[in-house]
């Protein structure tokens, strides 16, 4: 309605604020009002409005490494009086290796003017201002305007322009204003730490934050600004600019806070910065991570994990299980209901222990937790009981003992007829152990997953799962293949001995990822635990032998179940393990070193790597300040595909070679144990596992996304293209 | 086993040894270079080793380059620095197909036509010189000293505008440091904003 009154003043009144748009030439440039007039006395605001052709910009009052921002001098009647510009906050806008500040497609720059006291109504004021701008593509041009306004004197404020009024209120109060936040700053080595903190800052949403400094020298525009996050703000890691190179470092470090999609005037004075700023690590990604993230549908989602899930039977990371599951094909020998059985319940372990998992930890993300998938091995107490319990398999394939012989009798194994209880078993073990790692599909599947309501995050594991158990299942099924399979007989006691070879392969592999967390005190403990378990297995098999001939064997049996216990309360839970402080080592480089910080005894590593260094977010955002190509590799040492990739791939002559020739860094991101800076990087990436293999190039910009199965070709091939910085 | 410890530890070597792509420090030596110039010779810093250097980027199409060509300002300054055996090098740092690029001929022409008083004309069409220095604008000046430290950087002046008109009353930032370098002064005002159009490097691959 008031729209509509405005409308018809418009058409009838010409005393209106009238104003003539200049096309300059990539722009064109209008004098507007937020008021309709102006009372004598009174402030009102008009702004220069721009409209700029595609593809071209003007500039902030800091135009960044180039540029000049938009300049405008008035001409006014005596007693009038304007302010400078009010600027909204800009855009980066990156040219080449360059970086300016400014505005694309419209800006309105408001300026408060005041009328004079004796200003007389009924009269019109005209309002004149010469307007410069400097307008760019990848080319400059310098543009003038000399521009007027046309404003009636109103005897009282008059009523907002029913065009403009609303869209200079909105550019007025979304302008950067002081809210309240204190700001410190400190050059430490190559880098300027800039702390605000501030009350608009508590829970903020801290991913795109960035500082826009006033003054043109006192930080490097171009250079990526990193972020921690910290309880009460946040601290920015800012390459400095030519001021600090100055006998005179500077006094202030002054200007806009872009952050949450709000922004905020900051003064920093220089000084220690506060503790509160910091200390949360690297913002959580935004759901629409800006490389690879995908944005998948359920559906897709859910076709991705199934893919995923198949695909993963063929990962390495499975061939801890490929032993069970033989030992559990190989029963399906003969009988076909019985198969269908064993295949179904085989499915069933594997879908239920998907579920549980998934629930489990979308329970502890809801918590708070950054936890990922693969949670379940980075507790050493896991790893330990887990150690324990394919130890347990092993010694049952061997012969020591037999499962379930109170029920079904001497001979039945673990996973052969009768043991629907086994099957399960093996489809929750082989997803405990192997689903740890992604393969190819899953990892955006997962990644999307995570992001997603528990309905549809359950929805997708389940797909994942099905995927898993689908090739076991379908052998089941399939009367044709079942055929082919030999038939049951002594052949199967003796390929189901050998087969617990490939499971203590497993044992030792566990015991090595425990090292790996705990350090090498673990060796004696967990080695320990084992051979009492093994005694506890041998006494139990005793008791078994002297049951079947029907003989005493009540105190064997206490006796094995009493060490068995006692092993694994002492091999995985109590003493509690005490996790080596493998990271927190690394993470303070020195900030005149540019050399490789060692890597630290303890890590997961092959000692023959000695270029590889630990990961940290701001050890990364320093090398990409230098302009170094970084490989980065989040790996994991319960993550078997990650350590062939790491033997195969990674550790070879081409790859050394090539992070010479390129001058790049190879950086290790261990998520062996808990890490939510790690977390928080994989989530960025739209995962929620490892491995991940990102090459950043020395030009900056997005990173590569190396597929999960590496070959040393495709990584050499990458950081060539990394390296190559025109 | 042990070959591969030897090769890894050379790759650590490296990678500390060769220059990290650093910005340029005052008071530190200036990064070498070499570049083919407008006749087709390779210059290099180094063979002015002894004597004071100024490095001017420039592109004769960018407005605020024009505004001090035009008025004649800059040959001025070149002629004044030369005088005073000052070596002055004119870089161009645009990429083929890009504003300001030109060839040696081109170059030879633009400078005689310019009546360019400058030492010579240097060609960076691949951006490697003024990636070195960080050179972002035309101009960006800086000026070597005779140890070959660096000892400017930054704006032609504190105007920073394309208007003709905002010469007159300019501060020369470069005139000034030439003549503390001359009088063997410490620079009084070594960095400075520096102004202009961003340099017209290639598109980074």
């Amino acid at each position: 309605m008031r729209f509509l009154l405005g409308a018809i003043c418009a058409l009838f009144f010409p005393v209106l604020a009238l104003a003539q748009p200049v096309n300059t030439g990539h722009l064109t440039a209008e004098l507007i009002s937020a008021s309709q007039g102006v009372a004598p006395g009174q402030t009102i605001h008009v702004a220069l409005r721009q409209k700029i052709q595609k593809g071209w910009h003007t500039y902030w009052r800091n135009a960044g490494d180039s540029g000049e921002a938009t300049k405008i001098a008035w001409t006014l009647p005596p007693g009038w009086t304007a302010s400078d510009f009010t600027w909204p906050a800009p855009h980066r806008l990156p040219v080449g290796p360059l970086t300016n500040y400014g505005y694309e497609n419209e800006v309105v720059l408001p300026v408060a003017l005041t009328a004079p006291a004796d200003a007389r109504p009924g009269s019109t004021v005209t309002l004149r201002a010469a307007a410069a701008f400097l307008v760019c593509a990848d080319i400059c041009i310098p543009e003038d305007a000399v521009l007027t306004l046309a404003l009636p004197v109103t005897e009282g404020p008059a009523p907002a322009d029913p065009r403009w009024g609303a869209i200079i209120e909105r550019t007025l109060a979304d302008a950067p204003k002081p809210a309240g936040l204190t700001g410190a700053f400190e050059k430490q080595g190559q880098v300027v730490k800039l702390a605000i903190t501030g009350p608009v800052l508590k829970g903020a949403d801290m991913a795109d934050a960035y500082f826009f400094p006033f003054s043109g020298t006192v930080i490097d525009h171009a250079k990526p600004q990193a972020i921690e996050r910290g309880p009460e703000g946040l601290t920015l890691s800012i390459a400095p600019g030519y001021d600090f190179q100055s006998p005179t470092p500077p006094k202030a470090l002054d200007g806009v806070l872009a952050v949450g999609g709000k922004a905020y005037e900051v003064t920093a004075a220089p000084g220690p910065l506060p503790a509160t700023a910091a200390g949360l690590g690297p913002p959580p990604a935004k759901l629409a991570a800006p490389a690879g993230a995908a944005n998948l549908g359920l559906a897709s989602a859910a076709v991705f994990a199934l893919v995923g899930g198949l695909i993963l039977n063929l990962m390495p990371c499975v061939f801890p299980v490929l032993a069970m599951k033989a030992a559990s094909l190989a029963g399906h020998g003969g009988e076909q209901a019985e198969a269908r059985r064993q295949g179904l319940a085989f499915g069933a372990g594997v879908l239920v222990t998907f579920l549980a998992l998934a629930g489990l930890l979308i329970a502890l993300r809801a918590a708070g937790s950054a936890v990922g998938w693969g949670f379940q091995l980075q507790d050493p107490p896991v790893v330990a009981a887990l150690a324990l319990l394919m130890l347990l398999v092993a010694l049952n394939l061997s012969g020591v003992f037999e499962m379930g012989t109170s029920l079904q009798g001497v001979g039945s194994g673990l996973a052969t007829r009768g043991g629907l209880a086994g099957s399960f078993f093996t489809g929750a073990l082989a997803v405990v152990v192997a689903a740890p790692c992604t393969a190819p599909f899953m990892g955006p599947a997962l990644g999307w997953a995570l992001t997603q309501p528990p309905a549809a995050a359950l929805a997708v594991f389940l797909a994942l799962g099905i995927g898993f158990a689908l090739p076991f299942v379908a052998v089941a099924f399939a009367p044709g293949l079942l055929a082919r399979l030999p038939r049951p007989g002594p052949w199967m006691d003796i390929f189901k001995k050998a087969l617990a070879f490939p499971m203590y392969a497993a044992v030792a592999w566990l015991v090595w990822v425990l090292t790996v967390q705990v350090g090498s005190d673990a060796v004696p403990r967990i080695l320990g635990a084992a051979i009492l378990l093994a005694l506890a297995a041998w006494l139990a098999g005793a008791a078994q032998r002297q049951h079947a001939v029907g003989r005493r064997h009540v105190g064997l049996a206490a006796a094995a179940t009493v060490l068995g216990a006692l092993a694994v309360a002492g091999g995985a839970f109590w003493p509690s393990y005490h996790t080596a402080p493998m990271v927190e080592a690394a993470v303070d480089y020195g900030p005149s070193d540019n050399g490789p910080a060692p890597i630290v005894p303890g890590a997961p590593s092959d000692p023959a790597r000695l270029d590889a260094q630990h990961y940290t977010p701001e050890r990364l955002a320093a090398l990409q300040a230098e302009g170094r190509p970084v490989l980065v590799n989040y790996t994991a040492a319960w993550c078997v595909s990650c350590q062939v990739n790491d033997r195969l791939a990674l550790s070879t002559k081409g790859v050394q070679e090539a992070l010479k020739r390129n001058n790049a860094v190879y950086l290790k991101a261990d998520w062996t144990k808990r890490d939510s800076e790690i977390a928080a990087e994989l989530a960025r990436f739209g995962r929620a596992g490892v491995p991940l293999y990102l090459v950043y190039g020395a030009k900056g910009g997005d990173p590569a996304i190396l597929p999960s199965i590496l070959t040393e070709g495709v990584v050499v091939k990458a950081l060539d293209a990394a390296g190559k910085t025109s | 086993m042990t070959r591969f410890l030897v090769a890894s530890l050379f790759a650590g070597v490296a990678a500390i040894a060769s220059p990290a792509v650093a910005a340029p420090v005052l008071g530190q030596p200036a990064p070498a270079f070499q570049a083919v110039d407008a006749a087709g010779r390779t210059r290099s810093l180094s063979e002015f080793k002894g004597k004071t250097v100024v490095l001017e980027w420039t592109n004769n199409g960018c407005p605020y380059v024009q505004k001090h060509y035009n008025s004649g300002a800059m040959q001025g300054l070149q002629s004044q620095a030369t005088k005073d055996g000052v070596v002055w090098l004119t870089v161009i740092s645009s990429a083929p197909g890009m504003q300001g690029y030109l060839t040696g001929p081109q170059a030879r022409q633009w400078k005689a036509e310019a009546k360019a008083a400058s030492t010579d004309v240097l060609l960076d069409p691949k951006g490697v010189v003024g990636r070195a220095y960080e050179a972002k604008t035309t101009p960006h000046m800086y000026i070597v000293d005779k140890a070959g430290k660096l000892v400017y950087m930054g704006g032609i002046d504190d105007r920073a505008s394309s208007d003709p008109d905002s010469l007159k009353g300019a501060r020369n930032y470069v005139a000034a440091a030439l003549a503390d370098v001359k009088a063997g002064r410490a620079v009084a005002q070594a960095a400075t904003r520096p102004y202009g159009c961003s340099v017209k490097y290639g598109s980074a691959d």
